[in-house]
């Protein structure tokens, strides 16, 4: 359950900072596209289905398709806040 | 009753029939409006990546290629404003398209969340107070209060770099579409690409440019129109202290040249005017520089003449000045040491002259006479050292070579003639010759006098009273080592380490004259064989026998053999010149 919140939390960052970087219209569009997320107008991941690391994965590259791999080095900081999940590639 | 229902059943069917052909055409229309705004994104794409593609052959210029990005959009989205922002090294470019007008508070939100995303991707917060606005299109209206409602970012990324952004955004609510949006990302993304993969090209070419650059012993700084520095080599940063930068801006240039050379303003005048500014002599640290700066022009045949920037060039010209300061000196010096003896003569002939009495001009004649032979011969003695110079200069100094002469005898003759000079001071010579010194060898005995006289005259000059003198000779073998050679004859000598003078010698005589007198200092040392610096010295020391050509002169008779000279010395204790003759 724990966990739960964390993947929550974490992908709720994500979505948050893709929406200051690529704006928030873009960003909503582009993580509710993502089955198994359910996300608010206000970008935050009310709840998930699925496995939680595939969704970071599908969400992350999503994002990298979009406007390229910077995207996902500006997540980095975000992701060393949450050590005990493992970055994705 | 069955006929109206019958046609009831008719009517009803033809009304089915209608609804059904009406959705069906209407979800045609659909369709075929779908594919009509699908085809325009696609001729749009296909349009904008053309010209991209055309730009980006010859222009890098990343304000270009986001303007043409920005220039076509209002065909294909709607929009109030399209902005992007560039990072530059010293300041972040806002510039704007306005389509539609807006309030000052619109331009500052679109402001404020483009220095937003590009602070989140570069995970460091960027200062507003560094962006400098251009605007351009509709005019700003504050009766106009609508504020942004739409809008998306796209990243400007060259190679890895995050360069900047680009945003597109409107006072209507949700009015951009995913697939318009996305159209835009992808030709960003691929004007990108595109660029970045040039720019890999020009970094590749810049790379072996740079290696030629870095390597010049001139110091090299080249910028662009916007006094941007793309090429900076060790060698300017090592002269303007700049070598723990890794990345140096013109402004450290400003600060590190001071008030001693305006390269901002000689950069503008040299690309404004398209010509060469000199400056023929700055004066940096301790050293003199020759400072030219260039217009750099294109070669390309698109853009060809275009200037694209500047080069700096540092060229060092201290030791030119050290020697013209030299060349001064000596011209000075020179006529200084022949006017001298000529005013001696000139004043005793006038003596002479106004002395009308015949017993007192025997008188005057006698008395006068020497002085004038001392001047004249002093004054002969300076002009033949100087013609002997200069023909060893030019590389004219004839030597006559005799096929047998016997370098035994010559050094005999030698040690008797000096003996006189020697016993004055009470200064022994030891002559040591080896054993296995050929007995006849082709040289020129008379030019090898001089050389000795030189070394040994010298030699006693710089001896104390009691002092040693060894004039010394021994064979060289072709590949030995000269330093095992002179070991194995017992050779005194202060040459410590085989200098460049001893590589690939050939099998040659080798004279070595050793004193043990107050020696030369290193710094002097390497200034020895040198006409200019020998004359200042002779000229500046109280005694002033000779010209103190006379070493250079020697080395030239030495090398007409086809031989080296050289000398080395312990200061103090003493020291060795030498010089080899080829057999």
């Amino acid at each position: 359950m724990e966990d739960k919140q964390q993947y929550l939390k974490l992908l709720t960052e994500i979505i948050k900072k893709q929406a200051v970087i690529l704006g928030p219209d873009i960003a909503l569009l582009k993580a509710r596209s993502i089955a198994g997320l359910k996300v608010s107008d206000s970008c935050s991941v009310e709840d998930i289905s699925g496995d939680p690391k595939e969704l970071i994965q599908k969400l992350v590259n999503a994002y990298v398709e979009l406007s390229g791999q910077i995207v996902k080095s500006a997540l980095s900081s975000i992701f060393e806040k949450y050590p005990g999940i493992n970055k994705v590639v | 009753m069955s006929n109206l229902i019958i046609i009831i059943i008719i009517a009803g069917l033809a009304i089915i029939g209608g609804l059904v052909f009406y959705g069906r055409s209407l979800m045609l229309l659909r369709i075929m409006e779908n594919k009509e705004k699908e085809t325009g994104r696609k001729m749009y794409e296909l349009a904008i990546l053309k010209e991209l593609g055309d730009r980006i052959g010859y222009s890098l210029d990343v304000h270009e290629i986001i303007d043409i990005i920005t220039g076509s959009l209002r065909q294909f989205i709607e929009y109030s404003a399209v902005s992007y922002m560039l990072i530059q090294p010293e300041k972040i470019i806002f510039k704007v398209q306005l389509e539609k007008s807006v309030n000052r508070q619109f331009l500052n939100d679109i402001r404020d969340r483009m220095i937003g995303s590009l602070s989140a991707l570069l995970d460091k917060e960027l200062s507003k107070s560094a962006v400098e606005e251009v605007l351009s299109g509709a005019i700003l209206s504050e009766d106009d209060n609508q504020p942004v409602r739409s809008f998306f970012n796209i990243p400007l990324v060259i190679g890895d770099k995050v360069v900047g952004v680009l945003t597109v955004s409107d006072t209507k609510s949700g009015l951009y579409k995913e697939e318009e949006m996305t159209i835009l990302y992808k030709i960003t993304q691929q004007a990108s690409k595109a660029v970045s993969k040039l720019e890999e090209v020009v970094r590749m070419e810049q790379r072996k440019l740079n290696s030629m650059v870095e390597s010049m012993a001139d110091g090299i700084v080249m910028t662009d129109n916007d006094y941007r520095v793309f090429v900076a080599n060790p060698a300017v940063k090592s002269l303007l202290g700049l070598n723990e930068k890794a990345e140096v801006t013109i402004f450290d240039f400003i600060d590190r040249l001071g008030g001693k050379f305006d390269i901002r303003s000689k950069l503008e005048e040299s690309v404004k005017l398209s010509k060469i500014v000199e400056a023929p002599e700055v004066l940096l640290g301790e050293r003199f520089f020759e400072i030219v700066v260039s217009p750099v022009r294109s070669s390309m045949a698109l853009t060809s003449g275009e200037v694209l920037g500047g080069v700096v060039i540092f060229h060092d010209i201290t030791r030119e000045k050290e020697l013209e300061k030299l060349r001064e000196d000596f011209t000075s010096m020179m006529v200084h040491e022949l006017r001298s003896p000529l005013d001696g003569i000139n004043k005793i002939a006038d003596l002479v002259i106004s002395e009308k009495t015949p017993k007192e001009e025997e008188k005057l004649v006698r008395e006068y006479m020497p002085i004038i032979y001392k001047s004249s011969a002093d004054m002969l003695r300076l002009v033949s050292n100087l013609l002997d110079a200069a023909k060893v200069d030019s590389g004219k100094y004839q030597i006559f070579k005799e096929p047998a002469a016997d370098i035994r005898k010559l050094v005999a003759e030698r040690v008797r003639s000096y003996e006189p000079s020697a016993k004055a001071k009470q200064i022994k010579i030891l002559p040591v010759i080896g054993a296995d010194v050929p007995q006849n060898m082709s040289f020129d005995p008379n030019a090898l006098v001089g050389v000795f006289n030189n070394f040994v005259f010298n030699a006693i000059k710089f001896t104390g009273e009691g002092g040693e003198i060894n004039i010394q000779a021994f064979l060289h073998k072709s590949g030995a080592d000269v330093l095992d050679e002179a070991r194995s004859n017992d050779i005194n000598w202060f040459i410590k380490a085989v200098g460049e003078s001893f590589v690939g010698l050939p099998t040659s005589l080798v004279v070595a004259i050793t004193d043990n007198g107050v020696g030369i200092s290193q710094e002097n040392l390497p200034f020895l064989f040198n006409k200019f610096r020998q004359f200042k010295t002779a000229a500046l020391t109280a005694d002033k026998k000779g010209t103190g050509l006379g070493l250079v002169i020697a080395k030239g008779i030495v090398e007409a053999h086809g031989g080296v000279v050289g000398a080395d010395s312990d200061e103090g204790r003493g020291s060795t010149f030498y010089f080899t003759l080829p057999i």
